[in-house]
């Protein structure tokens, strides 16, 4: 079974070192911006079934690079990362999220609030957080740097298209 | 013609693929509306790392290899089974060849001539130059957000503690208030920067005099204002107050000490206390500690002033009894200007060292001829002191027939002039004074019983001054001013040590001793502090070793004889040093050394 997901998120926010992180356990403090798409494939076992998650890293959305929605048709799940030690990423997320309900309907999708590993510095509290949550929404904290968190999310995600699909 | 044509066809399809392998792109051409594709012309280098094959007409089935153009293959079906001319592009992607190496696709979809054709472009130098400068205006974002967000939080940080600055000095504020400190603060120019509430009700102005100069929230002499500069010009705090005069509608006496503030030096802070009270209550207890010319505010003193005021409502005779320089003709004086004489006259005097016509004719007179050298009628200084008071300095050394004629007086009001049979009315009242034990006098008989019941009705004794030392700096204090008036000096303060001196001295001459050694003393003071080295020998002597410090007041005849020979070999047989420490003139001193016939050779 493959499954399309979507990595979005606003720029520098962590999708192509979490991608990394989680394919071949890996990470680099170098930022290297990303333009167009990198298609990364990671099998998991979900269920005693192997899932082949297509994991597209899009680049990151902004003023200079909006999301083309091409990229974003036969999306199974997405998911949304946001910079905790930036509060505007968080907004960045929620209108994305906005753009691919539209386009796609309610697909599954996670948040994941990445940089936990300097959350002293964080502008994201709990707070924030806590709405979304009561409006259902899956919250992961996790660093791509410490790969806390990182498993559990495509985990998680995974079991959730798995769980749609039957 | 035609040969013309195919040949230049043939050039064009040449021309063409050289393009398209130039430009690092594939074209493929799909095969029978499938997910196949065939190789058109020579394909570009990197074509092969991805997907294989490379050479023409070999077929490929590129949304194998590659998910994102599987997906872009579907988009593409709708642009190609509308067989329309426009072209569908897939946005650029990334792909990884079997080396890790990655390269930057973009894909087109269109149709030519009814083909379905696919261009997959390798993004080249324009992307990577699109690509790095968008990396650079993404971290210049980066950085430019890192750097907001640092100075957010210093301005944040920044803000609090200003905040907490503020309130700290509101606090600060408050209980500097809250103390009633009258405060000025200046900068380096003398401008004021900070007046407190206190300060600036003290000095009768508004808080609002931020940037004035503090000459002109104070009100004061062109020497306070030359004081005040001199101590705001010194870097070092001074302890000791100034004290300046306020001279607004509410005059005011200030102290004012000026500090540099602790942590900018070319700051300074002036601290106002108002002692206009301790000024007013000073001039009261000047006032109530001087009696007419008489300085003291000790009990003992303060008795004998209402003992004065008693008497001089009376008219009787009165006996001042007090060592010598006790200040008994002041006391007599201020008993005349108590009294209902005082506009009358007030005449004093001595009646030692008279003989008995001389004496006879000073007090009562003589008529011409009376005796050798009488060439004209004199009036004595009863007639003199008629309507007035009469005082008559050592009684105890009036020859007894003068005491008769004196009695005479006392009991008729009435004296007869030398020479003359005729008495004269006078109405004079008699004060006296002695230094003596007249009832000893009495009863070595130089000293007529009657005589001294007639002038003792009332009786005034003076205490000595070892006797209320708490006096003395009040009495130093007084004579210090008398000096500054007569000698045009600037000494106006005693050091404590002088002062220490002062109080521990026997004072066996009493207040005239006193007035002496502070005359003595600012004589020879330097500067305007009496010291301890101006002060005469005697006094800053170690008590232990001067005779003279166990002074006892001389009881009997006996005692003072003693007490002239001590001062006398204390002051090695040198008169006038000897009288200096008796407190007493040279003409008295010789007049007792007489008395007692003690015989000194010059």
């Amino acid at each position: 079974m493959h499954k399309k997901i979507c990595m979005l998120g606003g720029f520098a926010v962590g999708k192509t070192s979490l991608v990394r992180r989680f394919v071949t356990n890996l990470f680099s403090e170098e930022y290297h911006t990303s333009i167009g798409v990198t298609v990364e494939k990671k099998i998991l076992s979900v269920a005693g079934e192997n899932v082949t998650l297509m994991l597209w890293d899009l680049y990151g959305d902004d003023e200079f690079q909006r999301i083309r929605e091409s990229y974003l048709r036969g999306s199974s799940g997405y998911i949304l990362v946001v910079d905790g030690t930036r509060k505007e990423t968080l907004a960045t997320a929620l209108g994305l999220q906005r753009t691919v309900e539209g386009l796609l309907g309610p697909i599954p999708f996670a948040l994941i609030v990445n940089k936990s590993d300097v959350r002293d510095v964080w502008e994201i509290d709990d707070a924030a957080l806590s709405e979304l949550r009561q409006q259902g929404w899956t919250i992961f904290f996790g660093s791509a740097k410490t790969g806390e968190g990182v498993e559990s999310l495509f985990s998680t995600l995974a079991h959730r298209l798995l769980k749609q699909a039957t | 013609m035609r040969s013309h044509h195919t040949r230049q066809a043939a050039q064009g399809e040449i021309l063409c693929t050289q393009l398209f392998v130039a430009l690092e792109t594939a074209v493929l051409e799909r095969v029978d509306q499938t997910d196949t594709f065939s190789l058109q012309g020579t394909a570009p280098a990197w074509w092969s790392s991805i997907f294989g094959t490379t050479t023409p007409p070999s077929t490929v089935r590129p949304g194998e290899r590659s998910p994102f153009l599987k997906q872009f293959l579907g988009e593409a079906e709708q642009g190609w089974a509308r067989h329309a001319a426009g072209l569908v592009r897939s946005g650029p992607w990334t792909e990884r060849d079997p080396h890790g190496t990655t390269l930057h696709l973009e894909a087109t979809a269109l149709v030519v001539d009814s083909r379905q054709l696919l261009l997959v472009a390798r993004l080249g130098a324009d992307f990577e130059q699109a690509r790095a400068t968008l990396q650079r205006a993404r971290e210049q974002a980066l950085r430019h957000a890192h750097a907001t967000k640092l100075q957010t939080r210093t301005e944040s940080r920044l803000t609090t503690q200003l905040s907490q600055s503020e309130e700290l000095r509101d606090d600060l504020l408050g209980v500097l208030q809250g103390l009633g400190l009258a405060t000025i603060l200046t900068d380096s120019q003398g401008r004021i920067t900070f007046i407190s509430d206190e300060a600036a009700g003290l000095l009768n102005v508004s808080t609002d005099r931020a940037g004035q100069r503090w000459e002109q929230v104070l009100s004061c002499s062109k020497t306070d204002r030359d004081a005040i500069w001199t101590r705001l010009r010194s870097p070092a705090e001074q302890h000791d107050p100034l004290t300046l005069h306020l001279e607004t509608d509410n005059p005011r006496w200030l102290d004012v000490t000026v500090s540099p503030h602790p942590r900018h030096n070319e700051k300074r802070i002036l601290l106002f206390h108002d002692t206009t009270e301790l000024h007013d209550l000073r001039r009261l207890l000047d006032e109530k500690a001087r009696f007419h010319d008489l300085v003291g505010s000790s009990p003992s003193m303060m008795q004998v002033y209402q003992l004065v005021r008693n008497i001089a409502r009376v008219e009787a005779t009165v006996l001042i009894e007090g060592e010598t320089g006790t200040g008994k003709e002041l006391i007599a004086r201020a008993i005349h200007c108590s009294s209902a004489r005082k506009q009358g006259p007030f005449i004093a005097a001595n009646c030692a060292g008279f003989t008995d016509s001389l004496l006879g004719s000073q007090l009562f007179g003589h008529k011409r001829g009376a005796f050798t050298g009488a060439v004209g009628d004199q009036a004595g200084l009863f007639e003199s002191a008629d309507g007035g008071t009469v005082f008559l300095d050592e009684i105890g050394d009036i020859p007894l027939n003068v005491q008769t004629s004196l009695l005479r007086v006392l009991q008729e009001k009435e004296i007869t002039r030398l020479g003359e049979a005729k008495p004269r009315k006078v109405n004079v009242r008699v004060l006296a004074a002695t230094h003596h034990n007249l009832s000893e006098d009495v009863v070595r008989g130089t000293f007529r019983t009657d005589l001294l019941y007639r002038i003792r009705v009332a009786r005034i004794q003076l205490p000595p001054l070892r006797d209320r030392r708490d006096d003395i700096p009040l009495l130093a204090s007084a004579f210090l001013g008398q000096v500054r008036a007569t000698m045009g000096k600037g000494v106006d303060q005693i050091s404590s040590e002088a002062l220490r001196l002062l109080l521990s001295y026997a004072w066996p001459g009493n207040v005239r001793e006193l007035k002496n050694a502070i005359e003595f003393a600012a004589i020879g003071c330097k500067g305007q502090r009496i010291n301890t080295t101006d002060l005469p020998q005697e006094i800053t002597r170690p008590q232990s070793h001067t005779p003279l410090s166990t002074y006892m007041p001389p009881t009997t005849n006996h005692d003072e004889r003693a007490q002239l020979l001590r001062a006398l070999n204390q002051a090695s047989g040198n008169r006038s040093d000897a009288a200096k420490l008796l407190g007493m003139s040279r003409a008295t001193l010789y007049r007792r050394l007489a008395n007692y016939g003690i015989d000194i050779p010059r």
